[in-house]
């Protein structure tokens, strides 16, 4: 009797699939006909697209336009919530005329740094419509593919950067989209890479930030503020390969779907579905910190504090002067100090903060008030900070549960505190060396 | 009676354009399979006054024991016998396509095969003859447009059709195969209830691949040694 090693050799499992395969051969033979047509559509656009040479500042340009596109379209819907929050702010204004305390918490707590970031939604609404639309279109597991060559030869697997354009809208699905990729040291190395792609919150903070201390050149400070993300991530992947997860990326095999224009419907409803998740925080949690936020800074162990009143003195005072002498070298004073903290909890925050600490204090335009206090240096050093320090609570509740390890959620925590610090004073340094370290100059 | 319908096919062949063609939206019900992260989607339709429950599962490739979504797949079929799988190929890629295909058929089950994205195929200069494909296959074959929703009746009446006068798909191979093939068949029978729930022959297939789920389940009977004379 024949055995099966005689007719399927050492490894019957290839051996019978390739079986299978001459079936289907013989099958096809007597069905289908190919008749030679040139290339699709698809296949010419990826003959641009997918170049060599081409590939990645197309992916970059592409990029570009995104962020061009959410802050240049969104500036008119600000506008618009800005105007009807003023006029609903007026109203509840005269409404609680004569209560000192009241009006305080409504006017400067509420409408200074809850209202203060509503308008921000815009710009993280249409970012998330561009998203929307490279994904559906099939763009993006192209650029997944036009970064394949340049991560490997950083030792990081191509299907990493999958989770990293996933980033752009919210860290949290990202990490969970590392699931997806096969190898546990690649899913490892795409998990902690991950929290330094910028996301959607921290954009308020660059708006408000560009906008103040480096007018005309918004979209150019925020797109690098994003390729500084993207390039964090890519080397903390390089770095994690070289040392902790030593070793070779598996191969990376991906299928390329077919391009095609995706419908207004589709993308506003995949907008809709990622942005209602701001919306829901916005309508909770960033509701509930105003209240907290401006308790802190109108009380301190004193009682209340008044009328525009020092607010260093205050809670929220307190708590950003413990850590405030740590970035003293970077220009940081117990404002940015206390607004480091509290966006952890989620980076808009940071806005809310700030709106909230000003608005106590006084000021109404935020904006020049903060021009009047920080250097562009120290804005810079503070966005970039920002962007890079832990991630928010909830994204480290996801490393956790992904990695399924503290020791690994405290590596991330750590590692990324001492890298945003690094990053801001380097940029620190440079950018008062060209003369951008002194307060009112830009 | 309910019939029941199982929607299989490889990643990206538009499985999910057919499942929400099929089942109105407000029908439709999103889960997870027991214990695993896969998503399980199910819904309702009707058509000629009977009702059909659709279940899509999860895309795959193959039908291993190595994945989870291929299991979870495999699982179904095996344990649920839903009353026929629709199996949704790629008419643009059908030789890839076409091997699930082939482990469907030896999984004996019901199948309707559709051949989905014809316009795409046909762009790329694609002529099938479809009804000589069925014929090879020996199971139904219908064309369909899922994005542009044709072909969508058509796969209700051959769905309505293989529910009415069920035909499970049969797959013979080559001679030295299937020498070896019967000869598994002919030990796996002693156990009754191994063979009346699972396909002998499927068995047999898996245990030449040397598949780990099915390895685990013959060693619990008494039929290791005599299975492994097959292997020496």
């Amino acid at each position: 009797m024949k055995r099966v090693k005689a007719v399927l050799g050492d490894d019957p499992e290839i051996a019978f699939a390739e079986r299978r395969y001459k079936m289907i051969g013989g099958i096809l033979e007597e069905c289908l006909t190919k008749t030679e047509t040139g290339m699709t559509f698809s296949d010419k656009l990826d003959k641009v697209l997918l170049n060599k040479y081409l590939g990645i500042p197309i992916f970059l340009i592409l990029v570009w336009a995104l962020f061009q596109f959410s802050i240049e379209a969104s500036g008119v819907f600000m506008v618009i919530i800005e105007t009807a929050l003023v006029t609903v702010g007026a109203f509840f204004g005269t409404l609680l005329e004569g209560n000192e305390m009241a009006t305080s918490l409504v006017q400067d707590g509420i409408f200074g740094g809850f209202a203060f970031i509503l308008p921000f939604l815009a710009p993280i609404f249409l970012m998330f419509l561009g998203i929307a639309w490279l994904e559906d279109s099939g763009y993006f597991a192209r650029a997944a593919f036009v970064m394949d060559k340049l991560l490997r030869k950083l030792g990081v697997h191509g299907k990493t950067f999958i989770p990293m354009m996933l980033g752009f809208g919210c860290n949290i699905p990202a990490i969970m989209a590392c699931r997806s990729i096969e190898g546990e040291k690649d899913r490892m190395i795409s998990i902690l890479s991950n929290p330094y792609i910028s996301c959607g919150a921290r954009l308020p903070v660059y708006v408000l930030f560009a906008a103040a201390f480096f007018p005309g050149f918004e979209g150019s400070v925020i797109f690098s503020m994003y390729m500084l993300g993207l390039a964090v991530a890519i080397f903390t992947a390089w770095l994690l390969r070289k040392t902790l997860f030593k070793g070779e990326p598996e191969p990376f095999i991906m299928e390329l779907p077919i391009y095609r224009v995706p419908t207004l419907r589709e993308s506003v409803l995949h907008m809709w579905e990622r942005g209602v998740v701001f919306l829901k925080k916005a309508g909770t949690w960033l509701f509930l910190g105003a209240i907290i936020l401006w308790f802190m800074s109108a009380f301190g162990p004193a009682g209340y504090l008044g009328i525009d009143p020092d607010v260093s003195v205050s809670y929220t005072g307190i708590l950003g002067g413990l850590i405030q002498p740590i970035f003293a070298p970077l220009g940081f004073d117990w404002r940015l100090g206390a607004a480091l903290i509290f966006a952890f909890l989620a980076k808009e925050i940071a806005v809310e903060s700030l709106g909230i600490i000003f608005a106590v204090e006084g000021d109404i335009a935020i904006g020049g008030a903060l021009a009047g206090v920080f250097s562009p240096a120290t804005a810079a050093a503070f966005m970039i900070f920002i962007l890079l320090y832990i991630p928010c609570v909830a994204a480290v509740g996801t490393i956790k549960s992904e990695t399924n390890s503290w020791k690994w959620t405290l590596f991330s925590v750590v590692y990324s505190i001492i890298i945003a610090y690094v990053i801001a004073a380097i940029a620190f340094a440079l950018l008062s060396a060209i003369g951008l370290g002194v307060i009112g100059g830009a | 009676m309910t019939v029941r319908v199982a929607l299989i096919g490889n990643p990206n062949v538009g499985k999910s354009v057919i499942f929400n063609n099929l089942v109105p939206g407000a029908r439709q019900h999103v889960g997870n399979w027991p214990g695993k992260t896969v998503e399980k989607k199910t819904g309702k339709y009707r058509y000629k006054g009977e009702e059909y429950e659709l279940v899509d599962l999860p895309g795959c490739y193959s039908l291993t024991a190595r994945a989870v979504d291929e299991l979870v797949s495999r699982t179904y079929i095996l344990e649920e016998k839903p009353d026929v799988v629709v199996d949704i190929v790629d008419a643009s890629n059908v030789e890839r396509n076409l091997y699930l295909t082939l482990l469907l058929m030896e999984l004996e089950t019901n199948i309707v095969v559709a051949l989905n994205q014809m316009d795409v195929a046909k762009s790329k200069g694609y002529t099938i003859r479809t009804e000589a494909l069925a014929s090879r296959l020996g199971v139904p074959v219908v064309e369909t447009i899922a994005t542009q929703k044709v072909g969508m009746e058509k796969l209700k009446a051959a769905i309505e059709n293989a529910a009415k006068s069920p035909k499970p798909a049969s797959l013979t191979y080559p001679s030295d195969i299937e020498d070896l093939i019967e000869k598994l068949v002919t030990i796996l029978s002693a156990d009754a209830s191994l063979v009346t729930h699972h396909p002998a022959r499927w068995l047999a297939i898996k245990l030449i691949e040397r598949d780990k789920e099915v390895l685990e389940m013959i060693q619990e009977t008494t039929l290791d040694s005599k299975i492994e004379e097959v292997f020496a």
